[in-house]
């Protein structure tokens, strides 16, 4: 899996590519582990392949942080394959989810 | 142009327990499901895209509606936050927005409309902002309008909340009552007014009148009667002898012989009275049938334990009516009136005393929460003339000297099912109760409801 | 139902990868027989998701005394379904599960809710001190009309 990172307005945008399961989740956690935690971030998933229970365990985990630390997670442009997996644990209900990074980096 | 459809789960969850098992915006209106009415009218405004955002579970929604190529729209699906507004919905779904005009439906809300009216160009030049409103949501247009024309006073389309059952049967009955041409309804239809699916099988005897709509793979057995303004759905048995008027039976229902649901909204297992609400539960499918019971042995052991309970009930209230009953009896509270009676054997009847005390005071009261009341009918009980616990008797009427064929299972009795379950109304509903319970009961179940129904009566 | 393939690999999540993809490819060369189009990318990703799922509990939940663990994952398959097992020497586990609390920000558990909703049979056995998880689904997918 590839992160690349910009910024837009406070946001961080970390823009995944790849695969994010069990094996490519902890290079995900610690790249943010990396940041200052009440760093804003939008996650942009357009490119993201694949995503199962680990993937998705990882970006719960970094939403509960994000949480914590009173700062924002969004994510963005989620594709037909990682939104199955969002809708059938209905972790949607947890995130604020935007079909459009910039439109995610406003507000 | 494009349509986006923001639906809360708040506004809607009120229907999944009314009518479980089908997510509410696929609940069928007229035999159509929800939101094939919207997919329709926002196909009829021109846009080529409508996408349908929820903070509630969509899955079965997306399993039906899939992409939308069936109409020929590209249908997509969105998430939201229980406290979005509007306008962050419109953020969220900025690139849908983007670059052309949208209507935005936000509520549960069923908008009229008439397919013969020309709503693509009419949205094109419309300026943007707020259409309508009604409490429980809007409609509202987004982008520059080619044209400058300004808001027509009456636009040609309204809006109608879904809130309540009651609401949803009303506007039932007014698409089947005026506007089945207003709308693409299922079915086959020579006549405006009469849409019939697909294997629908209709007994010779059977006797429809319109306005109708009956749904794919339907059966109406002998002598029943759909009456007017009926929608029946898909996969429906109507049994012998039935009569259904007013009413929405929901697909996969079966309704028993000898059965008349007037007004009501059947939906598989339960039976829901549309203005009050209340619903009650059915067992089975099966439970309406008018089963042959074995008579000898179950009859006689259940005229035992109603006598044994009689007895058991005449003891304990003996004292309080020997105390209480003069005393009423004096202050003329004390009411008699005697009536002939039904029994279950055809032609015989039997004279009743019916007590009625009057509720004031607390010694009435007490009397009538004692169910004093119904003392002297307890020793009927005990001669075999009536139950314990069954159905109300029934008064004898001098112009219909024979017992109503639609008790088919008929035991007159001290208490009624009706009563142990509180059932609020009277007619047709109590004799459903007690149909039901007449053919389900035991006798260890009387005891039960017995009690039941001292209880309730004392509330 | 007739075996189709087994797989056998280091129990690693570096290879849980190459077992999803493995269930994506079958899946897809079964679809293709049996699935009208437009459901094939749906029933593969079943397949792959719910392998990938499995995979990583057999490899999470490996006894750190063994080392040199393996999961095997066999594929079999009848006229209309496809059966996947995936087969561990690990403890015995309850394979009954329940939807995990969203509210609580959970950041595991959600692996044998998914496959019990992703495909249309889950059934679990234990023999000769291993455990076999087997998860089928239709191919054909009917609609109601």
């Amino acid at each position: 899996m590839n992160i690349s990172e910009k910024t837009i307005n406070n946001y961080t945008i970390i823009s995944l590519k790849g695969i994010l399961n069990a094996s490519s989740a902890p290079k995900l956690k610690t790249y943010i582990a990396g940041m200052p935690d009440e760093q804003s971030l939008v996650i942009d998933l357009e490119n993201v392949e694949f995503l199962d229970s680990s993937g998705l365990g990882a970006l719960v985990g970094i939403a509960r942080k994000k949480r914590t630390s009173r700062a924002v997670m969004k994510l963005a442009r989620m594709n037909e394959r990682v939104k199955k997996v969002f809708e059938i644990t209905q972790a949607y209900t947890l995130f604020d989810i935007y079909d459009d990074v910039s439109a995610a980096a406003e507000v | 142009m494009k349509t986006l459809l923001v639906i809360k789960k708040q506004e809607y969850e009120w229907l999944i327990d009314l009518l479980p098992g089908v997510h509410p915006l696929l609940v069928p209106i007229c035999n159509k499901p929800f939101i094939e009415f919207l997919v329709d009218f926002a196909i009829l405004a021109g846009s080529d895209a409508l996408r349908i955002v929820s903070d509630g579970v969509l899955g079965s929604v997306e399993h039906y509606c899939e992409n939308g190529s069936r109409w020929g729209v590209e249908i997509s699906y969105g998430s939201m936050r229980p406290a979005d507004d509007i306008y962050t919905v419109i953020e969220k779904n900025r690139r849908f927005c983007l670059e052309e005009r949208v209507i935005i439906i936000s509520g549960f809300l069923f908008i009229r409309y008439n397919k013969k009216s020309e709503y693509a160009s009419l949205f094109t030049s419309l300026p943007s902002g707020e259409l309508l409103s009604c409490p429980h949501g809007s409609i509202s247009l987004t982008g520059t309008s080619t044209t400058k024309t300004e808001t027509p006073g009456t636009l040609p389309f309204s809006l109608a909340a879904l809130d309540s059952i009651g609401k949803y049967y009303e506007l039932s009955m007014e698409i089947l009552r005026t506007g089945l041409t207003h709308y693409v309804i299922p079915g086959y239809s020579s006549e405006e007014d009469c849409y019939i699916g697909r294997n629908v099988i209709i007994q010779k005897s059977a006797e429809i009148i319109k306005p109708v709509i009956i749904g794919n793979n339907v059966q109406i057995m002998t002598n029943s009667i759909i009456d007017s303004n009926s929608v029946i759905g898909n996969n429906v048995i109507i049994d012998r002898e039935s009569f259904i008027s007013g009413s929405i039976v929901i697909g996969n229902t079966y309704i028993g012989e000898h059965l008349e649901v007037k007004n009501k909204i059947a939906a598989g297992n339960l039976l829901i009275d549309p203005e009050s609400g209340t619903s009650i539960v059915m067992e089975d499918p099966h439970l309406l049938t008018a089963m042959t019971q074995s008579r000898v042995a179950g009859a006689l052991l259940r005229r035992v334990v109603h006598a044994l309970g009689a007895t058991f009930l005449i003891l304990l209230l003996l004292l309080p009516w020997l105390l209480l009953r003069p005393i009423l009896g004096l202050q003329g509270k004390w009411k008699r009136k005697r009536e002939q009676y039904f029994t279950r054997l055809p032609g015989k009847n039997v004279t009743l005393t019916n007590t009625t005390i009057e509720c004031t005071g607390v010694l009435s009261a007490l009397a009538k929460a004692l169910s004093l009341d119904r003392f002297t009918l307890l020793f009927k009980v005990l001669s075999g003339k009536l139950a314990l616990i069954g159905n109300q008797p029934l008064p004898v009427n001098p112009a219909i000297p024979l017992l109503p064929n639609t008790h088919a299972v008929y035991r007159p009795a001290v208490f009624s099912y009706a009563e142990a379950e509180e059932w609020p109304e009277i007619g047709i509903d109590t004799e459903i109760v007690e149909h039901y319970y007449a053919v389900h009961s035991d006798p260890l179940k009387d005891i039960a409801m017995t009690q039941k129904a001292l209880f309730y009566r004392t509330h | 139902m007739n075996p189709i393939i087994t797989l056998t690999l280091q129990a690693n999540l570096r290879y849980v990868r190459i077992a999803s993809i493995m269930a994506c490819n079958v899946a897809e060369i079964f679809a293709d027989f049996t699935c009208n189009s437009t459901d094939i990318a749906e029933f593969c990703h079943a397949y792959e998701l719910s392998v990938s799922e499995a995979f990583t509990n057999s490899v999470r939940y490996a006894k750190p005394s063994q080392p040199e663990k393996q999961v095997t994952i066999r594929f079999s398959s009848d006229n209309s379904s496809l059966a996947v097992s995936i087969i561990d020497t690990n403890s015995q586990f309850n394979p009954v599960t329940q939807a995990p609390d969203i509210s609580n920000y959970p950041e595991g558990g959600y692996g044998l809710f998914l496959i019990h909703r992703l495909m249309d049979t889950v059934s679990y056995t234990r023999e000769d001190g291993t455990n076999i998880l087997t998860m089928t689904k239709q191919a054909t997918i009917t609609h109601d009309t």
